[in-house]
């Protein structure tokens, strides 16, 4: 129960494992730690030498981005991760904190940029459709500038062309930007050669001004004098040459577009500069006219409806456009109690270069108003013509009218008055009424008269031929049967005696050489057969002199 | 031979569980002090059978959710399955890493299992006070202590899955309620391991020979 | 004076009461009874503990920094250190495994490694530190607790899980918590108390002889 007398009795052996341990120097443990620090301390040196860049970057909002997670990419290579996200102290922005990699430290210049690449539909496509798979992530356009930066400001899309694509930038002027936006493609015959890259509101609110972008080499195609024209959609226009469907591509119908095109005859001009300015067009036909310098403005008077002619219509010499339809009025002479339509036209007398100059023997462009008068002197007329039939569209046409009255052009006038010339539907007019007035002076009734007589005649004409006729058939026909029925026996007997003779013949085959007898019958058969196609050769002979026969049948005597 | 032996309890001694002192305590209830490294020193683990059946019957009732939720959920671009720690071994079983299915059958399904009943039966002996086999219980008691932490090799892996595949919808990991329900199991069984007072095998022995 | 003739010891698996006996290096003294370990005479043991403590000290460092291993599926990359791993956990609203897998690979390794260093590196400078018998109950308690070898086995059974569907990329950590895996085993080995007590007494008893 106490302790100390039991004490003595426990004596115990305990077990002693076997030894197994060397007392080993102790110093060398100490390698273990040492070799562990120096691992450690490399790592640690290595990873700060390779510590990249720490960079902020602000963005309206931080949709997609995730901190510790969103990478930041260069050309799809991941150079750095975003660390942090946080909202700005005045949270009208977030940002964001990343990582760059050491190599990424020459990218962060003054005009880099970033921007969050997430599935997005602009006016190029549908682009970024990775992310869906693999999350958002920053992307990086590299700047060229040589001032270092950590503060960046993100876009908030992509931008649409990167730094370092080969190309130009221009600037278009416009009325109104239509359906264009930023990304809207750029053509050049058809194919897309550029986008628009930026486009503002003029600071006078009187137009729109964009900001293209052309790829090279399609830069060098823009010339000074290089036309630029909306693209959108669809055109289609009905007027006096008919109806015209132009589009420049799906993409355009849908996104709007900008084609532009140098005038054909001046192809090798030089190259236009970075930022020349240009003039947006609304569509091609306006582009495509060529500014007309000189223009000269007429007054068309016309007695016949106007209606159809629209502003603008052409002024169309054989097909060529000389000039257009500016403003049509309506006047009332009170004098002759009539209406007049005086027409405004503007014409363009460069158009006519060609004849114009041909006509100027010193080389020398001969004044247009000569050249005019000439021209009304030898029947140059205005006349008002049907475009379309379909839509009643009218236009002016010039052309020489011969038969024209004589007229002149009143040059002292401000706005000299051009000859008109009734137009075809009124020409069509008069010459039905000519056409009417010749049926009227025709001796209808006379000529009726005799017709009738003639009529009559031949009717009496007909009744003896027919009554011939009759005679005829009453008595020829039935000589002629009987005759032919002859005939038929002749060639009816001759078919038998044909016949026989095959038969001979063909006993005679058998006993051909010894029967003289045969022999004889069949000397005679064939004297039989001539006599009978001599008579029928007579027979023809005699129908052939006298064919009349057949009709009326041979004459008694000769039968 | 090897059994007798007067235990320091039967004496009245007490050994200090943190230095090892024998002293004895001036009152054998509650707050006695080692004179040594002054930590609390009982002869027994108070309420040692208690506290273990306890945490026992807890780890038992939370065993079956641990192994009936979802422990892991793996989503991919064509599957989405949600794994139980018996799904998972087989699904790795089946697609062919045989040695892992059996490491993680081993560590998720049989360790806690066998902590569970090795416990139950250490337990009930030493209630009913059995002198069964005293050095394999203790041998027994020995291994539920080495054992008892490698069931916490499944929350591992399912830790470092779900931190790692995160990429959006293309591979997913999640972790799920079983893992709470399972890490609660081997949490609960190491504390109950831990509660429990081997000394307690001995003690009928010790008894039968001090009378 | 009370010449002791041998201490006593009491088994701590079957509470037998026995008599310690001398030993030579590297020996150790078992129970009759149980056949339990009693107590190690292991030479250098602080030296020894202190130097593989410092090692484990640097490896758990680089443990915790570096990421563990990353994965790539489909030109997408992710990898985790160890913290990262506990917060991803902790996000995703399984806020009590995170921190059941944060206190038992992060916080209490670091406290068990700290604890010693705390103790071992006085006593190598000849210094006697504060508060031994305190810490060396928390560090027994927490023993158990402390559960990097199955963090490392269940980090190389993740690596073959993620092998058939992706490809890893073994990160720096991985490696540092093999090591650290075999130098805790190592310490836990080395580390004998009874020469931590030896020193403490030696030290009250120099004390007292001041």
């Amino acid at each position: 129960m106490t302790d100390s007398p039991q004490l003595p009795d426990i004596q115990e052996v305990p077990d002693a494992v076997v030894e197994r341990r060397r007392h080993r120097s102790s110093q060398l443990i100490w390698i273990i730690p040492i070799i562990a620090a120096i691992i450690g301390i490399s790592l640690a040196v290595k990873s700060y030498m390779e510590r990249g860049p720490v960079i902020t970057i602000t963005f309206k909002s931080g949709e997609g981005l995730e901190s510790g997670k969103t990478k930041i990419k260069y050309k799809d290579v991941q150079i750095g991760e975003v660390k942090s996200i946080a909202i700005a102290k005045d949270r009208s922005h977030v940002v964001v904190t990343a990582e760059l990699s050491k190599e990424a430290e020459g990218l962060l210049v003054e005009d880099t940029k970033f921007w969050v690449v997430r599935a997005r539909i602009s006016g190029g496509g549908i682009s970024g459709l990775s992310t869906l798979m693999g999350g958002s992530y920053i992307g990086v356009d590299a700047g060229t500038s040589s001032e270092q930066k950590d503060k960046f400001n993100g876009l908030e899309r992509p931008p649409v062309v990167t730094m370092d694509a080969p190309g130009r930038q221009f600037v278009l002027h416009t009325k109104d930007i239509g359906s264009l936006d930023i990304a809207s493609p750029l053509y050049y015959r058809r194919m897309q050669v550029g986008e628009v890259v930026a486009y503002e509101l003029d600071k006078d609110g009187n137009g729109v001004t964009l900001k293209i972008f052309v790829r090279a080499p399609y830069d060098q195609l823009v010339k000074a004098n290089t036309m630029f024209w909306h693209a959108s959609g669809i055109d289609i226009t009905f007027d006096s040459n008919g109806v015209k469907v132009n589009t420049e591509s799906m993409a355009s119908i849908l996104l709007g577009g900008i084609s532009f095109q140098s005038p054909e005859d001046r192809v090798d001009a030089p190259p236009a500069g970075a930022n020349s300015t240009f003039t947006l067009f609304s569509n091609k036909e306006e582009a495509m006219k060529r500014p007309d310098t000189v223009v000269e403005t007429y007054l068309l008077v016309f007695t016949e409806s106007v209606r159809g002619l629209p502003i603008g219509a052409p002024v169309d010499l054989r097909g060529v456009t000389v000039g257009e339809v500016s403003k049509i009025n309506v006047e009332l002479d009170t004098h002759r109690k009539k209406f007049s339509m005086p027409v405004e036209i503007q014409f363009y007398p460069e158009r006519l270069r060609a004849r114009y100059l041909k006509k100027a023997p010193q080389g020398k462009a001969i004044g247009s108003r000569e050249l005019l008068s000439a021209l009304v002197e030898h029947g140059f007329r205005a006349q008002l013509r049907s475009g379309n039939l379909l839509t009643g569209q009218l236009y002016v046409a010039l052309d020489f009218f011969p038969k024209a009255l004589p007229a002149k052009i009143d040059w002292s006038k401000s706005l000299p008055e051009f000859p008109t010339i009734a137009g075809s539907m009124e020409q069509f007019q008069t010459t039905l009424m000519q056409i009417v007035q010749k049926f009227e002076k025709m001796p209808l009734e006379e000529l009726a008269v005799d017709a009738r007589q003639t009529i009559q005649n031949l009717d009496i004409t007909l009744k003896s031929a027919d009554k011939l006729l009759k005679n005829v058939d009453a008595a020829i026909v039935p000589e002629a049967r009987s005759m032919l029925v002859d005939v038929r026996k002749s060639l009816e007997d001759l078919r038998k005696t044909l016949d026989e003779a095959r038969k001979t013949m063909g006993e005679a085959k058998q006993t051909l050489s010894s029967e003289a007898p045969l022999q004889l019958d069949l000397r005679d058969t064939l004297r039989e057969m001539g006599r009978a196609a001599q008579s029928l050769r007579l027979l023809g002979d005699y129908l052939e002199r006298n064919p009349e026969a057949l009709i009326r049948g041979k004459k008694e005597d000769e039968r | 031979m090897r059994r007798t032996g007067v235990s320091a309890g039967g004496l009245g001694l007490c050994s200090c569980q943190a230095c090892g002192l024998v002293s004895r305590p001036e009152d054998s209830i509650g707050s006695a002090r080692c004179p040594r490294c002054d930590a609390r020193i009982h002869i027994r683990k108070p309420d040692s059978v208690r506290r273990c059946w306890a945490l026992l019957i807890a780890a038992y009732i939370l065993y079956l959710p641990a192994n009936l939720l979802t422990i892991m959920e793996t989503g991919s671009l064509i599957s989405y399955r949600k794994d139980t720690i018996m799904s998972g071994v087989v699904h790795l079983w089946k697609s062919g890493s045989w040695a892992i299915a059996a490491i993680v059958f081993i560590a998720s399904i049989m360790v806690p299992l066998f902590k569970l009943i090795a416990l139950t039966i250490l337990l009930v002996s030493v209630q009913r006070r059995s002198t069964w086999w005293p050095t394999q219980r203790a041998k027994l008691y020995r291994m539920v202590e080495l054992v008892g932490r490698w069931s916490m090799l499944d929350i591992y892996v399912v830790t470092i899955l779900a931190a790692l595949v995160q990429i959006r919808s293309l591979a997913t990991v999640k972790a799920g309620g079983g893992a709470i329900a399972f890490g609660t199991v081997v949490v609960l069984t190491m504390f109950a391991a831990q509660e429990f007072d081997p000394r307690l095998i001995w003690d009928p022995l010790r008894k039968e020979s001090d009378v | 004076m009370t010449i002791h003739p041998k201490p006593l010891i009491a088994c701590r698996e079957c509470d037998l009461l026995l008599r310690e006996i001398p030993l030579l290096p590297g020996g150790t003294a078992c129970c009759r009874c149980c056949g339990a370990a009693l107590y190690r005479n292991s030479p250098d043991s602080l030296d020894r503990t202190l130097a593989l403590v410092l090692a484990a000290t640097v490896l758990f460092i680089i443990a915790n920094v570096y990421p563990i291993m990353g994965i790539e599926i489909q030109g997408t990359r992710n990898a985790t250190n160890l913290y990262g791993a506990v917060h991803a956990l902790w996000d995703q609203e399984m806020r009590s495994i995170s921190f059941l897998v944060f206190m038992t690979t992060i916080l209490l390794p670091a406290i068990e490694l700290s604890m010693m260093i705390y103790i071992l590196l006085p006593i190598r400078l000849r210094l006697l530190p504060v508060g031994i018998p305190l810490i060396l109950r928390i560090l027994q308690s927490i023993k158990p607790w402390g559960m990097v070898e199955v963090f490392m086995l269940g980090v190389l059974v993740s690596l073959v899980k993620l092998t058939d569907s992706s490809s890893i990329i073994p990160g720096v950590a991985l490696w540092s918590f093999g090591g650290l895996t075999l130098m805790l085993a190592a310490v836990a080995s080395s580390f004998n108390p009874r020469d931590v007590w030896e020193h403490l007494e030696i030290g009250i008893g120099e004390e007292v002889f001041k």
